[in-house]
Protein backbone atom coordinates (compact mmCIF):
# COMPACT_ATOMS: atom_id res chain seq x y z
CA UNK A 1 0.00 0.00 0.00
CA UNK A 2 1.87 2.98 -1.50
CA UNK A 3 -0.19 5.54 0.23
CA UNK A 4 -0.22 4.19 3.76
CA UNK A 5 3.72 3.66 3.07
CA UNK A 6 3.65 7.41 2.48
CA UNK A 7 1.77 8.05 5.78
CA UNK A 8 3.78 5.91 7.47
CA UNK A 9 6.68 8.13 6.40
CA UNK A 10 5.43 11.27 6.63
CA UNK A 11 4.31 10.28 10.58
CA UNK A 12 8.62 8.77 10.85
CA UNK A 13 9.25 12.36 9.53
CA UNK A 14 7.32 14.00 12.02
CA UNK A 15 8.43 11.75 14.64
CA UNK A 16 12.80 12.46 13.63
CA UNK A 17 11.82 16.68 13.38
CA UNK A 18 10.79 16.15 16.95
CA UNK A 19 13.44 14.30 17.93
CA UNK A 20 15.79 16.45 16.27
CA UNK A 21 14.25 19.51 17.94
CA UNK A 22 14.92 17.43 21.69
CA UNK A 23 18.29 15.98 20.59
CA UNK A 24 19.20 19.79 20.41
CA UNK A 25 17.97 22.13 22.95
CA UNK A 26 18.88 25.69 23.32
CA UNK A 27 22.32 25.97 23.98
CA UNK A 28 24.39 28.15 27.07
CA UNK A 29 26.09 30.88 25.88
CA UNK A 30 30.16 30.31 26.64
CA UNK A 31 31.08 33.68 28.93
CA UNK A 32 33.38 35.30 26.02
CA UNK A 33 30.26 35.56 23.99
CA UNK A 34 28.80 39.10 25.76
CA UNK A 35 32.83 40.18 25.16
CA UNK A 36 33.19 39.22 21.46
CA UNK A 37 30.15 40.62 20.51
CA UNK A 38 30.92 44.45 21.82
CA UNK A 39 34.89 43.84 20.55
CA UNK A 40 32.72 42.83 16.97
CA UNK A 41 30.77 45.74 16.99
CA UNK A 42 33.19 48.00 18.15
CA UNK A 43 35.65 47.04 15.34
CA UNK A 44 32.35 47.80 13.02
CA UNK A 45 31.91 51.04 14.01
CA UNK A 46 35.79 51.89 13.63
CA UNK A 47 35.58 50.78 10.09
CA UNK A 48 32.46 52.82 9.56
CA UNK A 49 33.85 55.47 10.90
CA UNK A 50 37.12 55.32 8.87
CA UNK A 51 34.75 54.85 5.42
CA UNK A 52 32.76 57.54 6.50
CA UNK A 53 35.89 59.77 6.75
CA UNK A 54 37.17 58.72 3.44
CA UNK A 55 33.47 59.46 1.72
CA UNK A 56 33.88 62.84 3.42
CA UNK A 57 37.58 63.44 2.23
CA UNK A 58 36.24 62.38 -1.47
CA UNK A 59 33.20 64.20 -1.58
CA UNK A 60 35.40 67.78 -0.48
CA UNK A 61 37.96 66.71 -3.23
CA UNK A 62 35.38 66.26 -6.02
CA UNK A 63 33.35 69.30 -4.99
CA UNK A 64 37.06 71.35 -4.96
CA UNK A 65 37.45 69.75 -8.64
CA UNK A 66 34.70 70.66 -9.70
CA UNK A 67 35.02 74.33 -8.59
CA UNK A 68 38.35 74.69 -9.72
CA UNK A 69 37.21 73.20 -12.71
CA UNK A 70 34.41 75.81 -13.01
CA UNK A 71 36.79 78.58 -12.20
CA UNK A 72 39.06 77.35 -14.74
CA UNK A 73 36.62 77.68 -17.76
CA UNK A 74 34.74 81.16 -16.62
CA UNK A 75 38.00 83.14 -16.79
CA UNK A 76 38.71 83.88 -20.03
CA UNK A 77 42.17 82.69 -22.02
CA UNK A 78 43.30 85.24 -24.45
CA UNK A 79 41.14 85.30 -28.03
CA UNK A 80 40.64 81.85 -28.51
CA UNK A 81 38.38 81.59 -25.23
CA UNK A 82 34.86 81.56 -25.84
CA UNK A 83 34.43 83.86 -23.64
CA UNK A 84 36.37 85.98 -25.53
CA UNK A 85 35.10 90.17 -25.09
CA UNK A 86 34.60 90.71 -29.02
CA UNK A 87 31.26 90.83 -30.59
CA UNK A 88 29.86 88.06 -32.45
CA UNK A 89 29.58 90.52 -35.71
CA UNK A 90 33.85 91.05 -35.01
CA UNK A 91 34.18 87.65 -34.98
CA UNK A 92 32.81 86.81 -37.82
CA UNK A 93 34.71 89.43 -39.93
CA UNK A 94 37.60 88.49 -38.74
CA UNK A 95 36.92 84.76 -39.43
CA UNK A 96 35.91 85.63 -42.94
CA UNK A 97 38.37 87.91 -43.90
CA UNK A 98 39.12 86.48 -47.32
CA UNK A 99 35.54 86.36 -48.43
CA UNK A 100 35.43 90.04 -48.85
CA UNK A 101 35.58 90.76 -52.42
CA UNK A 102 38.58 92.84 -53.78
CA UNK A 103 36.84 95.89 -55.30
CA UNK A 104 38.27 97.35 -58.22
CA UNK A 105 39.39 101.02 -58.17
CA UNK A 106 36.96 102.41 -60.55
CA UNK A 107 34.92 104.26 -58.58
CA UNK A 108 37.02 107.55 -58.35
CA UNK A 109 37.56 106.90 -62.55
CA UNK A 110 33.71 107.76 -62.89
CA UNK A 111 33.77 110.36 -61.03
CA UNK B 1 8.21 40.17 23.93
CA UNK B 2 10.72 38.98 26.09
CA UNK B 3 11.83 42.88 27.23
CA UNK B 4 9.88 46.08 27.40
CA UNK B 5 9.55 48.09 24.39
CA UNK B 6 10.94 51.04 26.76
CA UNK B 7 14.41 49.11 26.98
CA UNK B 8 14.40 48.98 23.38
CA UNK B 9 14.20 52.79 22.80
CA UNK B 10 16.83 52.68 25.39
CA UNK B 11 19.28 50.90 23.23
CA UNK B 12 17.89 52.53 20.17
CA UNK B 13 19.53 55.76 21.89
CA UNK B 14 22.41 54.03 22.04
CA UNK B 15 22.40 53.01 25.98
CA UNK B 16 24.67 50.31 26.06
CA UNK B 17 23.50 48.19 29.25
CA UNK B 18 19.84 48.41 27.48
CA UNK B 19 20.83 46.48 24.29
CA UNK B 20 22.91 44.09 26.74
CA UNK B 21 19.54 43.41 28.34
CA UNK B 22 17.82 42.73 25.29
CA UNK B 23 20.63 40.09 23.95
CA UNK B 24 20.58 38.80 27.13
CA UNK B 25 16.67 37.76 26.97
CA UNK B 26 17.06 36.82 23.21
CA UNK B 27 20.74 34.85 23.25
CA UNK B 28 19.33 31.50 24.25
CA UNK B 29 16.71 31.07 22.25
CA UNK B 30 18.53 32.10 19.03
CA UNK B 31 21.22 30.35 19.66
CA UNK B 32 18.76 27.90 19.93
CA UNK B 33 17.43 28.51 16.75
CA UNK B 34 20.83 28.58 14.96
CA UNK B 35 22.04 25.82 16.01
CA UNK B 36 18.79 23.68 15.08
CA UNK B 37 19.39 25.45 11.48
CA UNK B 38 22.69 25.37 10.95
CA UNK B 39 23.80 21.94 12.56
CA UNK B 40 27.29 22.52 13.65
CA UNK B 41 27.60 23.24 17.37
CA UNK B 42 31.37 24.83 16.89
CA UNK B 43 29.88 28.06 14.97
CA UNK B 44 26.62 28.34 16.52
CA UNK B 45 28.18 31.17 19.09
CA UNK B 46 29.75 33.32 15.50
CA UNK B 47 26.54 33.38 13.90
CA UNK B 48 24.43 34.20 16.84
CA UNK B 49 26.80 37.07 17.32
CA UNK B 50 26.39 38.37 13.78
CA UNK B 51 22.94 38.34 14.62
CA UNK B 52 23.55 40.50 17.74
CA UNK B 53 25.71 42.86 15.59
CA UNK B 54 22.84 43.26 12.62
CA UNK B 55 20.68 44.17 14.99
CA UNK B 56 22.74 46.31 17.10
CA UNK B 57 23.50 48.57 13.59
CA UNK B 58 19.79 48.26 12.22
CA UNK B 59 18.00 48.76 15.82
CA UNK B 60 16.90 52.55 14.81
CA UNK B 61 15.33 51.11 11.96
CA UNK B 62 12.96 49.98 14.21
CA UNK B 63 9.43 51.76 14.88
CA UNK B 64 7.13 49.56 16.89
CA UNK B 65 7.22 47.01 19.26
CA UNK B 66 5.19 43.77 18.13
CA UNK B 67 7.41 43.66 15.01
CA UNK B 68 10.93 43.18 16.94
CA UNK B 69 10.33 39.62 17.41
CA UNK B 70 10.15 39.09 14.01
CA UNK B 71 12.89 41.08 12.66
CA UNK B 72 14.83 38.85 15.18
CA UNK B 73 14.10 36.07 13.60
CA UNK B 74 14.19 37.54 10.22
CA UNK B 75 18.40 38.76 10.98
CA UNK B 76 18.21 34.90 12.15
CA UNK B 77 17.59 33.64 9.42
CA UNK B 78 19.56 35.73 7.23
CA UNK B 79 22.73 34.76 9.05
CA UNK B 80 22.15 31.60 9.17
CA UNK B 81 21.04 31.37 5.44
CA UNK B 82 24.62 33.38 4.77
CA UNK B 83 26.75 30.99 6.76
CA UNK B 84 25.17 27.78 5.02
CA UNK B 85 25.92 29.55 1.69
CA UNK B 86 29.60 29.59 3.28
CA UNK B 87 29.48 26.49 4.21
CA UNK B 88 28.20 24.23 2.12
CA UNK B 89 27.77 20.69 3.74
CA UNK B 90 29.44 17.55 2.44
CA UNK B 91 28.05 14.74 2.81
CA UNK B 92 30.99 12.88 3.44
CA UNK B 93 32.30 14.36 6.58
CA UNK B 94 36.47 14.20 6.60
CA UNK B 95 38.61 13.97 9.61
CA UNK B 96 40.30 17.23 9.08
CA UNK B 97 37.24 19.14 8.32
CA UNK B 98 36.73 18.37 12.52
CA UNK B 99 36.89 20.77 14.61
CA UNK B 100 38.72 19.54 17.71
CA UNK B 101 35.71 18.49 19.91
CA UNK B 102 34.59 16.60 17.09
CA UNK B 103 37.31 15.07 16.73
CA UNK B 104 37.45 14.09 20.52
CA UNK B 105 33.93 12.98 20.27
CA UNK B 106 34.58 10.72 17.05
CA UNK B 107 37.24 9.20 19.37
CA UNK B 108 34.94 8.42 22.30
CA UNK B 109 32.49 6.78 19.64
CA UNK B 110 35.15 4.90 18.74
CA UNK B 111 36.42 3.65 22.01
CA UNK B 112 32.96 3.49 23.30
CA UNK B 113 33.21 5.67 26.12
CA UNK B 114 30.32 8.06 25.10
CA UNK B 115 27.20 7.43 26.64
CA UNK B 116 24.09 6.26 24.84
CA UNK B 117 22.20 9.32 24.93
CA UNK B 118 25.15 11.28 23.46
CA UNK B 119 25.50 8.96 20.66
CA UNK B 120 21.43 8.92 19.91
CA UNK B 121 21.98 13.11 19.43
CA UNK B 122 24.68 12.91 17.43
CA UNK B 123 22.69 10.26 15.04
CA UNK B 124 19.53 12.20 15.52
CA UNK B 125 21.17 15.44 14.14
CA UNK B 126 23.22 13.85 11.52
CA UNK B 127 20.64 12.19 10.07
CA UNK B 128 18.23 15.30 9.90
CA UNK B 129 21.25 17.04 8.77
CA UNK B 130 21.32 14.70 5.91
CA UNK B 131 17.88 14.90 4.58
CA UNK B 132 18.25 18.30 4.93
CA UNK B 133 20.67 18.67 2.27
CA UNK B 134 18.24 17.41 -0.26
CA UNK B 135 16.48 21.01 -0.70
CA UNK B 136 18.22 24.36 -0.77
CA UNK B 137 19.80 26.42 1.77
CA UNK B 138 16.72 28.92 2.01
CA UNK B 139 14.03 26.11 1.65
CA UNK B 140 16.49 23.68 4.65
CA UNK B 141 15.66 27.08 7.03
CA UNK B 142 12.04 27.51 5.88
CA UNK B 143 11.47 23.46 6.78
CA UNK B 144 13.24 24.12 10.29
CA UNK B 145 11.44 26.82 11.09
CA UNK B 146 8.16 25.40 10.45
CA UNK B 147 8.39 21.70 11.37
CA UNK B 148 11.73 22.04 13.94
CA UNK B 149 11.18 25.52 15.57
CA UNK B 150 6.79 24.72 15.88
CA UNK B 151 6.47 28.16 14.04
CA UNK B 152 2.80 28.59 12.51
CA UNK B 153 2.31 29.77 8.93
CA UNK B 154 1.32 33.71 10.41
CA UNK B 155 4.13 33.66 12.05
CA UNK B 156 6.25 32.68 9.34
CA UNK B 157 4.19 34.82 6.57
CA UNK B 158 5.68 38.23 9.58
CA UNK B 159 8.91 37.07 8.72
CA UNK B 160 9.43 36.83 4.98
CA UNK B 161 7.11 39.39 4.28
CA UNK B 162 5.07 36.77 1.75
CA UNK B 163 1.87 35.82 1.63
CA UNK B 164 0.85 32.06 3.52
CA UNK B 165 -0.10 30.52 0.44
CA UNK B 166 3.22 30.94 -1.18
CA UNK B 167 4.74 29.59 2.05
CA UNK B 168 2.16 26.72 1.66
CA UNK B 169 3.67 25.87 -1.81
CA UNK B 170 7.02 26.11 -0.98
CA UNK B 171 6.86 24.23 2.01
CA UNK B 172 5.21 21.40 0.69
CA UNK B 173 7.64 20.99 -2.28
CA UNK B 174 10.29 21.42 0.37
CA UNK B 175 8.74 18.29 2.55
CA UNK B 176 7.80 16.39 -0.12
CA UNK B 177 12.03 16.40 -1.36
CA UNK B 178 12.97 16.15 2.37
CA UNK B 179 10.41 12.61 2.48
CA UNK B 180 11.48 11.38 -0.97
CA UNK B 181 15.44 11.76 0.92
CA UNK B 182 13.81 10.02 4.21
CA UNK B 183 12.19 6.82 1.62
CA UNK B 184 15.58 6.75 -0.09
CA UNK B 185 17.34 6.62 3.39
CA UNK B 186 15.57 4.16 4.46
CA UNK B 187 18.03 1.56 3.42
CA UNK B 188 19.81 3.18 5.60
CA UNK B 189 19.80 2.39 9.40
CA UNK B 190 20.85 6.09 10.67
CA UNK B 191 17.81 8.33 9.66
CA UNK B 192 15.28 5.58 9.53
CA UNK B 193 16.52 3.70 12.27
CA UNK B 194 16.35 7.16 14.34
CA UNK B 195 13.02 8.06 13.67
CA UNK B 196 11.46 4.66 14.71
CA UNK B 197 13.41 4.61 17.93
CA UNK B 198 11.50 7.92 18.49
CA UNK B 199 8.21 6.67 17.82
Amino acid sequence: MKWTNRGDESAELDALFRAYRDALPDPDASANFMPELWRRIEERQRSVFFMGRWARALVTAAAVLSLGMAAYLYIPHGRSSVFSMESYVEALAAGHAQDTPDLPDSAGDEL
Amino acid sequence: MLVDFEIIKRAQAGDAPAFNEIVLAYRKRTLGTIARLISRPEDVEDVGQEVFLRLYFSLDQLRTAEVFEPWLYRLTVNAAYDYLRKHRRRMESRMSDLSEQQVMLADAVAGGRVDHDLRRRRQISEAVDAMLSAVSEADRILLTLKEVEGLSLKELEKIYRVKENALKVRLFRARQRVLKAFGEAGHEPSAKGAAKAEI
